[in-house]
């Protein structure tokens, strides 16, 4: 017993004497940080600046892949009662909903189907503007009866419910809180689609970073959260009420 | 500058800090966690506009009422109706998975077409339909120019009632066979047993939700026996605390099924010995004089002595159960305690409202017509015949009747000639088909009397309970065309596949789901469009017979199927009763006790029509209770415990061996028991296989669709071996463990499966589930598990001639 008290207390001081004066050593030709070379720090940079660059523009350019939508769709135009006959409604959320409807079990249509655009543009024959994207819609999409293909900017993984009308007629919130100023666009902007995920740019948001100036530059779950919290409606934050 | 270790770390430090300054780590990260959400093959529905269709489900004879929920085109999800009067929003297993009977191109037929590998091999090539109807209405036609048109038959597996089973007898009148066979089943012998005793051409109807005391026969009444969403509905009710008294359940059944364990009292007769019991119960229900006299000494048959007109004394039925069936007779015969017998007979006879009910498992399978009459012999004993709660008595559906079959002098020859299974003859007076007769006559000619086989809705290769005789005789028969939407069994050995719509896909109609109290009309409609290029066969039958022509063409003088379901259900308008709307709040079968009286809630024919295309129905819930004196149409106008249709049809009781009866004299035409002869050599064979069905197997014609192979457990199916439950001490005499690998041979023949040991299993009894050991259809089924009808040794019931597959002897031999 004696011997074995005895040789841990001489470990204990040596072991820990020992690395102390190692690393904060005050003994004579020893410093604490070592003084780098300039060869150091060039492959410092080496290093920093690549990486700086793979990751804000290689790795966004990478990640996601561009698709041109089917044709181009002016939303200025077609939501300007001054050119276009019945498009009725005294604010903009009115005029969006004429054409992104509410179907009559209150879900929401999204992009309208081919059957919404034929209640105007009814005739492949005559077309009710000049520009060539209408010729091109009449002749491709109308006259053959097919359904436009468009890429939607906004679609949700599939484990999140969202009810447009409850945010809409509910909520009382403005199209553009989440979509943005889309519907004074006189082109779509371009479709990308994130490689590994399959969703578009716009749920993740344009800026790499995920830094947002406007409520509508991202569609992540923290922003929903955001904004439920600023409305006083945090119960809303709750799991189940959108992943059902 | 010599570079060094530090230059590399120095790199890897700034690599490491630079990357760390960009989103590039966060983003990934959560990209990551995305894509792991998103695996190619995870089914994802489509996006689209929601909406609902109603239907009809007829994936069994309960006929369910179905909604099903589509994103714009694709049909994603089938739930029950609650606005359908069958079931209140429940459905079965197999209801819920028939998406994938749709969706399914591996067990689908995707158009027409004709085989080019061996039989059996599943190897075919796509032809033009065009080409597919030329080539059979070419066939049928050779035959009637050889002045043979008998040699055309065809196996059917529609519901009885049904209009596609109309069509297709009609087809075979029309060309001149009669050889229509249809697949049996316990409505079967429902139908017999009712003629026999009550003279009805109605279906059975169990008044089941208004009864208090259920005494099942065997019924699976959890597994899937009637309309399974009404069932398991109307268990419910009878469990319901806040009824005045709570049901009481009895089940009969020698294996510890579903139904059995939750039951509030099981009894495990011998299987086959059934019969046996319900006369028992009879015995002793007479001697303690708790029977409903008012009912039987005024409204029944050959219950006491009687003596003909010619002066001869018969025995009745009170005699031969005082005689024969005492307790411990009938404890000697099915293996119960006497005192069990009489307890069981006192709390029956004593309840308000108590009702036998027959029809074993899901009542696929036929019964045994002597037994069926014993336990309707007990609902009559205690006058629940026809009165609230009881076994109700129906006339047929009010349906027209179509237009009478044209025939040339051809068809008239044909169908003056026998069929081939001799149903109907003296020796089988009262069944209509009987298909084990029919493959046997085909296995002993030399030459296939059968040249051209039509086969409708049914799997009879894989669903008969016949050791595999049926196959045998699809051998010898020179073309077969098979008509069903799936590639089951029977259309591999087929030569023509002119693939149906599967039942998401077409419009048919749902006539009087199976046990149902009142008359009920179900319109099943497309919910879908046609996936594939598949053809409505009652389409088909039409377009054949106009490309025959002549008489058989214009006995179809329709247009399309939907005019012929559209003529017959002219006969619900003309019965100016029944409703097109359902309320879910008053359940049907609620109106029916509190006898109250039904409007009408269509105008015209046309309205009435409208409106079942739209709410899938039509129903009628009034019912004339009691009304004893003008109910039965026997020759004695009373319920007949004797019946003399039976004696009619026996002429001599001489002949009683010839037609496979054991009893002697009276005795014959009164409910009764017959032991179940095998004729095998039970030395060799001291076990007995016996059968079984689950709820979330599908047993019959239909497909098993994949989903249901996840709610199968592993001591019930394992990988590609399924179980034989065995009750443990039997399993020691042998040597079994769990999980043992045994042989199980019959005289027809051998399958290899484990060993589950199950206490619930009765001694000296090897259960194999029904439903496994597909050759056909997918992965998902081919190879799993073994078929039990392969190594059935089948026997014939006395007088129905059916099949008896209850009765099979087996021995174990471990592996």
């Amino acid at each position: 017993m004696k011997n074995q008290a005895s040789s841990s207390q001489k470990t204990s001081k040596f072991g820990l004497t020992s690395l102390f004066n190692r690393f904060i050593s005050f003994e004579k030709g020893s410093t604490f940080l070592p003084p780098f070379s300039f060869g150091v720090w060039i492959f410092f940079l080496a290093g920093l600046i690549p990486s700086l660059i793979v990751g804000w523009i290689i790795y966004p350019m990478a990640l996601y892949s561009k698709q041109p939508q089917p044709m181009n769709f002016n939303h200025a135009l077609h939501l300007n009662p001054e050119i276009v006959d019945g498009i009725e409604g005294d604010t903009e959320t009115e005029r969006c909903l004429f054409c992104h409807t509410f179907r009559e079990d209150g879900t929401f249509a999204g992009i309208p189907k081919l059957d919404k655009c034929l209640e105007c543009h009814d005739d492949p024959e005559s077309p009710l503007g000049e520009t060539p994207e209408e010729q091109e819609f009449l002749n491709k999409y109308v006259a053959e009866e097919q359904e436009i293909p468009w890429l939607s900017y906004f679609r949700q993984p599939d484990c999140v419910y969202f009810s447009h009308i409850a945010h809409v007629k509910i909520g009382d919130q403005d199209c553009e809180t989440c979509h943005g100023d889309f519907g004074r666009t006189e082109k779509l902007p371009a479709y990308k689609v994130n490689r590994m995920t399959g969703y578009s740019i716009d749920i993740w948001g344009r800026n790499i970073a995920g830094y947002k100036t406007n409520t509508w530059d991202r569609m992540k779950m923290d922003d929903c959260a955001e904004c439920h919290t600023e409305n006083d409606l945090e119960e809303n934050n709750a799991c189940f009420v959108c992943h059902k | 500058m010599e570079i060094n270790r530090r230059h590399f770390i120095a790199l890897l430090v700034g690599g490491a800090a630079g990357i760390n300054a960009t989103p590039l780590p966060w983003k990934f990260t959560d990209d990551i966690a995305i894509w792991t959400q998103n695996w190619p093959w995870v089914p994802v529905p489509p996006t689209g506009e929601f909406s609902h269709v109603k239907s009809v489900c007829t994936l069994c004879p309960g006929g369910c009422g179905i909604e099903v929920r589509k994103v714009d085109d694709r049909a994603v999800k089938i739930e029950g109706r609650t606005d359908y009067p069958v079931n209140p929003g429940g459905i079965c297993p197999l209801g819920m998975g028939g998406l994938q009977l749709l969706y399914n191109e591996s067990i689908r037929f995707t158009g027409p077409m004709k085989r080019v590998g061996p039989r059996g091999s599943g190897k075919f090539i796509a032809i033009t339909w065009d080409e597919a109807i030329n080539t059979i209405a070419d066939r049928i036609s050779d035959l009637r120019k050889q002045e043979r048109p008998e040699a055309l038959a065809a196996i059917d597996g529609n519901p009885t009632m049904g209009t596609m089973a109309s069509m297709i007898e009609r087809l075979l009148r029309a060309v001149g066979s009669p050889n229509y066979e249809r697949i049996p089943s316990a409505e079967d012998t429902y139908r017999m047993t009712n003629l026999v005793m009550q003279g009805t051409e109605g279906p059975m109807a169990y008044d089941l939700e208004n009864a208090d005391y259920i005494l099942s026969f065997g019924s699976g009444l959890l597994e899937g026996w009637g309309a399974p969403g009404r069932v398991i509905n109307a268990w419910g009710l009878w469990q319901e605390h806040t009824a005045k008294r709570k049901a009481r359940v009895v089940q009969i059944e020698s294996r510890a099924s579903n139904t059995a364990s939750k039951a509030d009292q099981w009894l495990a007769p011998k299987p086959g010995t059934e019969a046996a019991l319900a006369l028992g119960l009879a015995h002793v229900i007479i001697k303690e004089h708790l029977h409903n006299a008012d009912f039987v000494d005024a409204y029944s048959f050959g219950f006491n002595n009687w003596a003909s007109p010619d002066g001869k004394n018969h025995m009745g039925y009170k005699t031969m159960v005082l005689n024969s069936y005492s307790p411990d007779q009938v404890a000697e015969i099915t293996g119960l305690q006497p005192k069990d017998i009489v307890a069981l007979a006192r709390d029956f006879a004593g309840a308000k409202a108590p009702v036998a009910t027959c029809g074993k498992g899901k009542g696929y399978l036929n019964g045994s017509l002597y037994e069926f009459m014993a336990v309707q012999g007990l609902n009559a004993l205690v006058g629940n015949i026809n009165m609230p709660g009881g076994v109700l008595v129906c006339d047929p559906p009010p349906l027209s009747p179509l237009p009478e079959i044209q025939k040339d002098t051809i068809a008239r020859e044909g169908l003056k000639k026998s069929r081939l299974d001799h149903a109907g003859t003296r020796r089988y007076p009262f069944s209509k088909s009987l298909i084990g007769d029919f493959a046997k006559t085909i296995i002993k000619s030399p030459k296939s009397p059968v040249n051209t086989l039509l086969v409708f809705s049914a799997n009879p290769d894989f669903t008969l309970p016949d050791g595999g005789a049926f196959r045998e005789a699809l051998k010898k028969v020179p073309f077969i065309v098979s008509f069903s939407p799936y590639q089951d069994e029977t259309s591999y050995m087929a030569d023509l596949i002119l693939p149906d719509h599967t039942y998401l896909e077409k419009m048919d109609d749902v006539v009087w789901p199976t046990g149902l109290q009142y008359p009920l009309y179900g319109i099943s409609k497309p919910v879908v469009k046609p996936v594939y290029a598949t053809r409505n066969s009652g389409d088909v039958i039409m377009q054949l017979a106009k490309r025959i022509g002549g008489s058989v063409g214009s006995s179809f003088p329709w247009k399309k199927y939907d005019d012929v379901l559209k003529e017959r259900a002219k006969g619900l308008f003309d019965t100016q009763a029944g409703l097109v709307h359902y309320d879910g709040s008053v359940p049907a079968w609620k109106r029916l006790r509190d006898r109250g009286s039904v409007t009408p809630d269509y105008k015209n024919f046309d309205d009435m029509w409208k409106k079942i295309k739209a709410g899938g129905f039509w129903y009628l819930p009034v019912h004339a209770y009691k009304n004893w004196d003008r109910l039965f149409k026997t020759p004695t106008g009373k319920f007949e415990f004797f019946s003399t249709r039976i004696e009619l049809a026996f002429d001599d009781y001489a002949l009683l061996k010839n037609m496979g009866i054991a009893e002697k004299g009276d005795a014959a035409c009164m409910p009764h028991f017959e032991p179940a002869l095998s004729g095998a050599d039970r030395s060799a064979y001291p076990l007995l296989m016996l059968p079984y069905e689950m709820i979330n197997l599908a047993s019959g014609w239909t497909p098993p669709p994949p989903f249901l192979n996840k709610t199968i457990f592993d001591n019930q199916l394992r990988k590609n071996e399924s179980f034989a439950e065995i009750n443990p001490k039997t399993a020691s005499k042998y040597g079994l463990k769990e999980g043992d690998r045994v042989t199980i041979k019959s005289p027809q023949g051998t399958v290899r499966v484990c060993v589950n040991l199950f206490e619930g299993a009765m001694p000296g009894i090897v259960y194999l589930p029904l439903g496994f050991g597909h050759t056909a259809y997918d992965e998902f089924s081919r190879g799993k598990g073994v078929n039990p009808n392969d190594i059935i040794h089948m026997g014939k019931d006395p007088l129905s001639g059916h099949p008896v597959w209850w009765n099979t002897p087996v021995q174990l031999i471990k592996v």
